[in-house]
């Protein structure tokens, strides 16, 4: 049957998507929150200058794709996502 | 992982058959998540015909997409054979405009869906409207096909049906999940009420009594029995020619099956394969049975050499 998303602690899931999108963006400034399977997530960084919605949160989802992947991911959504550049 | 060829045939031929298509949570007109259903509410806005796919009823393609686009979430809009974005990409796309240039034309009114009242029911809706003045009857279809018909009052993006007369107020989405459906006036033991019909509901588990279980059982629609009791019970009876325990391997393999293959689930009682049975109804088999009453039942009625506990 469906697998719960209840089995992750928020504050270590929380730490998990600040280092993936650290070791993709370095000297980003990232801030996480959220729990539950549910995250809003803000992303300050020059690598997002000129580039679209798309491109800036594709460069967020690559890094941490794998925290979403299988049944019992520990993010079920991403609820918000934010991305500057300054 | 990569694609495979299959795969990406079938994702290549879904993206040239359609200008717009929407990789959703659901389905157009019953879609399971938020996300999906508020980017339905907007498309449904600029488009009558777009291409929905619901991916949590094909796993394989839910995984060959998030490479593809290399996006992990659902819902994922394509125009014109390109990824555009999820749910918060294609809101603020309306609210620039650029959904406009996109998909080619701007949005619009919704237009009133074609509904049918009985002469009894417009009848009682007008008698009950005398007493409630100012207030319209107003019409609630949730993306699960619950509805609610009562007086309330009127909004300003109201779409509103005419039936003999009687004007019948909702909200866009409930708009959409009326086309075609029908209100009657009912009388029972237990009082007068309405009888909804609606073309757009989606199919429900259907009960079957043991006997009736039983003669499907033998005809060339048999369909596959899972059992989703615990192997303890399983010990001491069980139904011939069922697949065994849904276990995680069985599940994988019903999944592996195609949409129409019937499916018919069963337990001590009756209510745990009920939830299994929507459970799968819900991943988009269209054909899901649910033996009414469980095993116990078919001992008393079917079989009665099959012990009971």
């Amino acid at each position: 049957m469906s697998g719960s998303h209840g089995n992750h602690d928020p504050a270590a899931v929380r730490a998990a998507i600040s280092e993936a999108i650290l070791a993709a963006i370095p000297g980003a400034a990232v801030s996480v929150e959220g729990g539950g399977g549910h995250y809003a997530i803000e992303v300050v960084s020059e690598v997002f200058e000129g580039k679209g919605m798309l491109d800036s949160q594709r460069l967020v989802y690559g890094a941490i794709a794998p925290l979403l992947k299988g049944d019992d991911a520990p993010v079920h959504a991403v609820d918000t996502l934010r991305t500057r550049a300054r | 992982m990569a694609i495979s060829e299959a795969l990406a045939a079938h994702l290549h031929g879904l993206l040239s058959a359609n200008r717009v298509v929407l990789f959703m949570k659901g389905t157009r007109l019953a879609p399971t998540c938020g996300f999906s259903s508020q980017v339905v509410n907007l498309l449904d806005r600029y488009l009558d015909d777009y291409a929905t796919v619901d991916v949590v009823a094909d796993p394989a393609l839910r995984e060959a997409l998030r490479e593809h686009s290399e996006w992990p979430t659902f819902p994922q809009l394509y125009v014109d054979g390109r990824f555009h974005g999820g749910a918060e990409i294609v809101a603020a796309m309306d609210e620039s405009g650029e959904l406009t240039a996109l998909l080619g034309s701007g949005p619009r009114a919704p237009r009133p869906p074609a509904i049918r009242l009985d002469e009894a029911a417009a009848g009682a809706i007008a008698d009950i409207g005398r007493t409630v003045p100012g207030a319209v009857v107003r019409l609630e279809i949730s993306s699960g096909f619950h509805h609610e018909l009562y007086f309330g009052d009127a909004q300003p993006d109201d779409v509103v049906a005419e039936s003999r007369g009687v004007f019948v107020h909702m909200d866009a989405a409930s708009a959409r999940r009326a086309e075609g459906m029908s209100i009657a006036r009912v009388e029972g033991a237990g009082g007068a009420g309405f009888r909804i019909d609606n073309p757009n509901e989606p199919a429900r588990v259907k009960q079957l009594e043991p006997d009736a279980l039983a003669a499907l059982m033998r005809s060339e629609r048999a369909p596959r029995l899972v059992d989703v009791r615990t192997p303890a019970e399983r010990e001491i009876a069980r139904l011939d020619g069922d697949e065994g325990l849904l276990d995680p391997a069985l599940e994988h393999a019903l999944l592996a099956l195609d949409r129409a293959t019937p499916l018919a689930f069963y337990c001590h009682h009756g209510v745990r394969s009920l939830r299994a049975a929507e459970h799968f109804r819900e991943l988009g088999f269209r054909e899901v049975y649910n033996l009414a009453g469980g095993i116990d039942a078919w001992s008393r009625e079917v079989d009665p050499d099959l012990p009971r506990y």
